[in-house]
């Protein structure tokens, strides 16, 4: 009796001892733990609830405060400022003055390709005082000068003299910049919930 | 006359397994269209994307090679069997589509109705598949989901090749490198919180993205604004 014990004590003892071999072998991100682990980071807020029935809408004219000569001067993630245009009203209440500054967010940058095509960079989630994001079509993408326009058809017509035809390949589309007296605009939807 | 009876019941039973067959079949690929439908458009609305886009379900293993992608011709996206197989939750067949979403979406740009949008789609492939993967995580985390099934999913569905230089498509390392610096960045509560932490996929994630991971860390910690070259 005592042997079975044994036994069955020491295979318990070893399947013990596999398991907490196999918890040891997950593997740990540092990066993560180092540097967001301790922090209070706030959840994104998700857009669950939305009616898209009406269609009445205000433009919002913005314009960026300081240049951006190139989507290699700015990075992902990184807050960028616009000013506002005009006034919006609504209910003959002021929701947005003009001169008020609004921060929006650069989305993605695209960098320009071969064959001409352009860079561009995704500005959204603009942050307004008094206007809920959710009734705000708030994307705008800037793009870059599209060479490939011209490109395609050159490259097509040199098809006849090989191999200049691939030498296209190298001509890079136009670099995305947002200059502050360009306007954007973006469009406002009141009844949307 | 007995023997007639028989062989006449036994055909109807073989007529009426093969037909319940059939409708159980018809039932999966209804569910399995009722599934992608429901979180392809909640990915739309959630993302306020104007434009139309379809989804459905084919049973083909996978698409042919040398076909054009119906998201970019027709703005249908389609999921084929083969793809499917690999999807284990909500959060992976939306990081399915939502890739897709972003190459639909994008070819309704450009003049001609879109046509040249199209067209730079198909001739810069490598660089709008890291574009798609990017804005698939921002779709994703726009409708709710949680954008580290894109990294499971791509860990465990896409080969990895030996060079990209000259290929149409980037290494799977890259993507994945590409994709985790970017929630890091703008999403960082998704890594803190991360239910696939622990799963084999992403542990497996973890295992083979060692060196790329280094260099992100290096980047993070010197603040550098410099591109990193992922292998």
């Amino acid at each position: 009796m005592n042997k079975i014990q044994t036994f069955l004590l020491s295979l318990f003892l070893l399947v013990m001892g596999a398991s907490n071999s196999f918890a040891a072998e997950i593997l740990n991100d540092n990066l993560v733990d180092t540097t967001l682990k301790d922090k209070n980071l706030q959840k994104p807020p998700v857009n669950k609830h939305y009616n898209y029935a009406s269609t009445r809408r205000i433009p919002i004219r913005l314009a960026i405060i300081a240049d951006i000569k190139s989507e290699k001067d700015i990075t992902e993630g990184q807050t960028v400022v616009f000013r506002a245009l005009n006034d919006i009203w609504h209910n003959r209440q002021p929701i947005l003055k003009k001169d008020d500054l609004v921060q929006a967010k650069v989305e993605t940058i695209i960098k320009s390709g071969m064959n001409g095509i352009p860079a561009s960079i995704i500005f959204g989630d603009f942050k307004f005082d008094n206007i809920e994001s959710s009734r705000v079509l708030d994307e705008y993408e800037k793009f870059g000068q599209d060479r490939s326009l011209w490109v395609y058809p050159m490259k097509w017509a040199l098809t006849i003299l090989p191999p200049s035809g691939s030498l296209t390949n190298f001509i890079k589309g136009g670099h995305a910049k947002l200059k502050t007296n360009e306007v954007i605009e973006l469009y406002y939807y009141p009844d949307w919930n | 006359m007995h023997k007639l009876i028989i062989s006449v019941v036994l055909l109807l039973l073989c007529q009426t397994c093969v037909f319940s067959a059939d409708m159980t079949q018809i039932e999966k690929e209804q569910n399995i269209q009722q599934q992608i439908s429901d979180i392809g458009t909640k990915l739309l609305n959630a993302n306020k994307i104007d434009k139309r886009i379809v989804f459905a379900y084919d049973e083909a293993e996978k698409k042919a090679l040398l076909k054009i992608d119906p998201a970019i011709t027709s703005r249908q996206v389609i999921l084929y069997d083969g793809d499917y197989k690999y999807i284990e939750n909500e959060d992976e067949l939306a990081a399915y589509l939502a890739r897709k979403i972003l190459i639909a979406f994008k070819s309704y740009d450009g003049i001609f109705n879109g046509y040249m949008g199209a067209f730079q789609l198909k001739a810069a492939p490598k660089k709008f598949e890291l574009v798609a993967d990017k804005r698939a995580v921002d779709f994703m985390v726009n409708a709710g989901y949680h954008p580290v099934g894109l990294i499971t999913l791509i860990q465990k569905s896409c080969p990895q090749k030996r060079f990209d230089r000259f290929s149409s498509k980037n290494l799977t390392s890259k993507r994945l490198a590409h994709i985790y610096e970017y929630i890091y960045t703008k999403y960082p509560y998704y890594l803190a919180n991360n239910p696939y932490f622990e799963s084999e996929p992403y542990q497996n994630f973890l295992l083979t993205s060692i060196e790329n991971r280094r260099m992100f860390e290096q980047k993070v910690k010197t603040g550098s604004k410099e591109e990193i070259e992922y292998e």
